[in-house]
């Protein structure tokens, strides 16, 4: 009788066993690799700053209406900023666009800059670029600024992490 | 068995019977104890207790549902149940990279997650409630979730046309298309066009043996002193269409001999006039000439040339023909004339245009490729081949066969080898168990699969026959992008319904223009109602915008309107009868519906207004930020000096109104201009002239500009 008792808590024993499953391991992936899109640090090209889709659209855009003069190299070659009095800032100058909130980017972009008092060599792009379109150009410039960009702590919201 | 024993049973059997019960319980309730420490619903209560810690509580628990979320897509045949896990994901107050996944927000994308779920772009498991099953490869669920960086290839699975928001795709695919994968394998949504390698039914008439069996070792021509590939090669990221075979010794001098062999149509010997040849051999320094004639007709627009600046070798010039370093190494002279003279007589299908020549620029421009563009070491490493042997010949046929190499080469008299490769259509649906990755220690997962096969096939399969490629990094993951992308045939029909299928176009004119447009290949550079390159501006509308004037002069003489690209409009030497026909079949055909051509006449126009315009232009609206006028200005935009003698009034009224309508995606920002102020600024672009082409232009028209034209 003894050994049923044995064969029977063996059995059990086996399928309590089975019952719990070894996990399988996770490996961690690449920053670069879970990426949507990269960009290189315009001041040091070995630093490699990754984006994501709505980063990334704005680089799309940054490289189709930006970078003529807020760049010093152009996709076509020669950089259009001397030409643009004053100087306008290059997009990843945090030193210059990090004190700016992202409204004031929101209407300089849209309404160009002799709304805001500035040169009116800044045209207006409230017509030519949407909403999202000029939100994800701000989310690109602070993804490649240089200072890196810290956003502005809200007040009340006050999580428990950090 | 007597009454009052019934029910008696012996205490062995009734100890065995409680224990086992006792078991049997315990067993029972080893299910719904797992149940209960089931993974998801961890994750369950930590977001409850995470979303406590939150000053939006409230908000971000209103649609809690303690059991499994689920996002159904019946005509996918999508179950998505990844919001059971990552339920902050449509929360905007938990984007910020502080919030501890799996409860982080999702970064804004064009599709909502409520509506689509997440393994429709992201891949992995649906149904899995469980995170290892839900994300990686496990034996039941074979797709792993794709990784970010690859993600456009799921774009493309359902948006088989190009979309601006996925370059990476876009040029896998442009890619694929470039490099002649559709030689060998049937792709999605790629089509096999007319041409894919050169014709090479009279290959021997055009290159000697030697030079073949120097290509067929190292298709990339340009190498640097210690004979390292350095310009057209790996680190230059121009791979050449033509792919690297591992040949033997012996394969190699057979297939040079079967080539050399090919000389289906005789080539006609060139018979130059005997002063000039007479002038050449007497001045040398003639050849100078050749090579100014070569820039000024700008064949560095499509063909690049190696220059070396300061100890640096660098390509200058387009992708869209061969590059021509060494090619007076290459070609014989004879062929080269008559390849000028005529390119489609030699390839019908080729995309070079047929200049029109005269023979002083003929006869200088071939002496200067014969002379300067030459490499007297190219094929100094091969070995003396002397006359092919038939057992030779023999071999090098049988050989052209085995290699696929028909699969992109014509030869006549040999049937095409259109699906020499495997179909390649559904590659990006298929699982690692589909794979065969032999011994190697490539890691198992289909991306890794692609890339190894791409840049070594032989290292998942010894006896592959596919060539190498040398990509970029950046290239690579492109291409395997785009064939992640090619998920095959859409599994249920509301799949099917979804699919955004790609655009072609084709546009080829009959007529007159027709054969102008063949002629000088204008689709190769510039689109047409959307077919063509994309080199040069899309000259969909180009009726509405030019004038017929200033269109007949360009083409007979073009210059640039845009001063800092170096590819320019090659010089044709187009003829007059020709530069009207184009001029013609613009102004007629190629309008566009919101230009009135007949709304304002240029004497509606006033000096008041031109001054009014040319104060908005330089003050309120500072256009010279990124146009030229006279010598000073930015150079974004076109330089607008001879804009009067350029743009028809209607054009330019229109354009400032709204340059997208007319061009989409340019990059001109669409203002709110009054219309006094248009009026204005079109007035002052209308006085602004170049005066010598105007002059030209009268004689040129003479009143056709009315549209009388014969």
């Amino acid at each position: 009788m003894r050994t049923r008792y044995l064969i029977l808590s063996l059995v059990l024993a086996i399928a309590g066993l089975a019952a719990c499953r070894s996990k399988v391991s996770t490996t961690k992936p690449d920053p670069l690799r879970s990426s949507y899109d990269s960009e290189p640090d315009w001041n040091d090209p070995q630093r490699i700053i990754p984006l994501n889709y709505e980063q990334a659209q704005g680089k799309r855009i940054f490289y189709q209406q930006c970078v003529w003069c807020h760049a010093d190299s152009t996709p076509a070659g020669p950089s259009n900023r001397s030409n643009v009095t004053p100087i306008p800032p290059l997009f990843n100058d945090g030193s210059v666009l990090d004190a700016q909130s992202d409204e004031f980017f929101q209407s300089i972009i849209a309404l160009g800059g002799s709304a805001l008092g500035k040169s009116a060599m800044m045209p207006p792009y409230g017509k030519t670029l949407t909403q999202g379109e000029i939100r994800s150009l701000i989310a690109f410039e602070r993804a490649i600024a240089v200072p890196p960009y810290q956003p502005p702590v809200q007040p009340g919201s006050q999580s428990s992490e950090k | 068995m007597p009454a009052e024993n019934m029910g008696k049973v012996p205490y062995r059997l009734r100890l065995a019977f409680a224990i086992s019960s006792v078991a049997f319980v315990v067993a029972l309730a080893i299910s719904p104890i797992k149940d209960l420490r089931r993974e998801w619903k961890r994750y369950k209560r930590e977001f409850t207790r995470f979303a406590q810690t939150r000053p939006d509580t409230k908000r971000l628990l209103a649609d809690f549902n303690p059991g499994i979320d689920q996002i159904w897509l019946p005509e996918m045949g999508v179950v998505d149940r990844c919001t059971t896990c990552h339920q902050g994901i449509s929360q905007p107050s938990l984007a910020a990279a502080s919030v501890p996944q799996p409860f982080r927000a999702h970064p804004p994308i064009p599709h909502h997650v409520q509506e689509w779920g997440c393994v429709v772009c992201h891949r992995g498991q649906g149904p899995s409630t469980e995170v290892a099953e839900a994300h990686e490869t496990t034996l039941a669920w074979e797709q792993p979730i794709l990784q970010t960086h690859f993600i456009q290839g799921a774009c493309g699975s359902c948006h088989h046309d190009d979309l601006p928001e996925t370059p990476q795709l876009n040029r896998g695919r442009h890619l694929l298309e470039e490099l002649n994968c559709s030689g060998c394998h049937r792709l999605q949504g790629i089509d096999r066009p007319v041409m894919l390698g050169p014709d090479l039914s009279s290959i021997g008439t055009k290159v000697s043996r030697e030079w073949i069996y120097k290509w067929l070792k190292e298709p990339r021509t340009i190498t640097d002193a210690d004979g390292n590939v350095t310009v057209n090669g790996v680190e230059n990221e121009e791979e050449p269409r033509m792919p690297k075979f591992r040949l033997t010794e012996q394969e190699l001098r057979a297939l040079s001999a079967f080539l050399t062999a090919q000389r289906a149509k005789p080539v006609e010997p060139v018979k130059f006039d005997t002063r000039l040849v007479a002038a050449w051999s007497k001045k040398p320094d003639l050849v100078d000439q050749g090579e100014v004639r070569f820039r000024q007709m700008f064949c560095s627009t499509c063909h690049s040339i190696a220059v070396t600046r300061a100890g640096e070798t660098k390509l200058v010039g387009g992708d869209i023909g061969p590059e021509l370093t060494k090619v007076g190494t290459k070609v014989k002279l004879e062929w080269l004339a008559a390849w000028l003279r005529n390119p489609q007589g030699y390839l019908p299908n080729s995309k070079m245009p047929r200049y029109e020549w005269s023979e002083t620029d003929l006869f200088q421009v071939t002496q200067y490729i014969q002379t300067k563009l030459v490499d007297t070491d190219l094929l100094g490493n091969v070995p003396q081949l002397g006359t092919a042997s038939d057992d030779e010949v023999k071999l090098g046929r049988r050989l052209f066969l085995e290699k696929g190499c028909a699969g992109c080469h014509v030869i006549e008299g040999i049937g095409s080898q259109k699906d020499f490769g495997p179909d390649l259509t559904s590659l990006g649906a298929k699982n690692v168990s589909q794979l065969d990755f032999g011994s190697s220690k490539v890691p198992r997962n289909l991306i890794s699969y692609v890339q190894a096969k791409i840049t070594d096939p032989h290292s998942v399969n010894s006896a592959a026959r596919m060539p190498e490629y040398h990509l970029t990094s950046a290239d690579l993951d492109a291409v395997t992008t785009a064939l992640l992308a090619m998920t095959g045939t859409p599994m249920t029909t509301g799949m099917e319904k979804l699919i955004v299928p790609g655009h072609h176009a084709e546009f080829h004119p009959s007529g007159e223009f027709g054969k102008v447009y063949e002629r000088y290949k204008c689709y190769v550079c510039h689109q047409f109602n959307g077919f063509g390159g994309t080199l040069a501006p899309d000259l969909s509308y180009e009726g509405s915008r030019a004038t017929r004037e200033w269109t007949i002069q360009f083409l007979k003489n073009p210059q640039t309107v845009r001063p800092t690209l170096t590819l320019r409009m090659p010089q044709f030497n187009m003829l007059d009868r020709e530069a009207a026909i184009v001029a013609d079949y613009l102004g007629f055909v190629l309008q566009h519906p919101d230009v009135n051509p007949t709304a304002p006449a240029p004497s509606e126009f006033t000096p008041q207004m031109a001054a009014l315009g040319k104060e908005l232009y330089e003050v309120k609206y500072q256009c010279q930020a990124c146009h030229t006028i006279g010598t000073t200005g930015g150079y974004v935009g076109p330089s607008l000096n001879n804009t009067g003698n350029w743009l028809t009034p209607a054009w330019i009224k229109a354009w400032l109104r709204n340059p997208q309508v007319l061009v989409p995606g340019t990059i001109e920002p669409r203002r709110t201009f009054t219309d006094v102020e248009l009026n204005a600024l079109t007035a002052y672009l209308l006085t602004l002239k170049q005066a010598s082409s105007t002059g030209k232009a009268h004689s040129a028209s003479g009143g056709a500009s009315a549209g009388g034209q014969k």
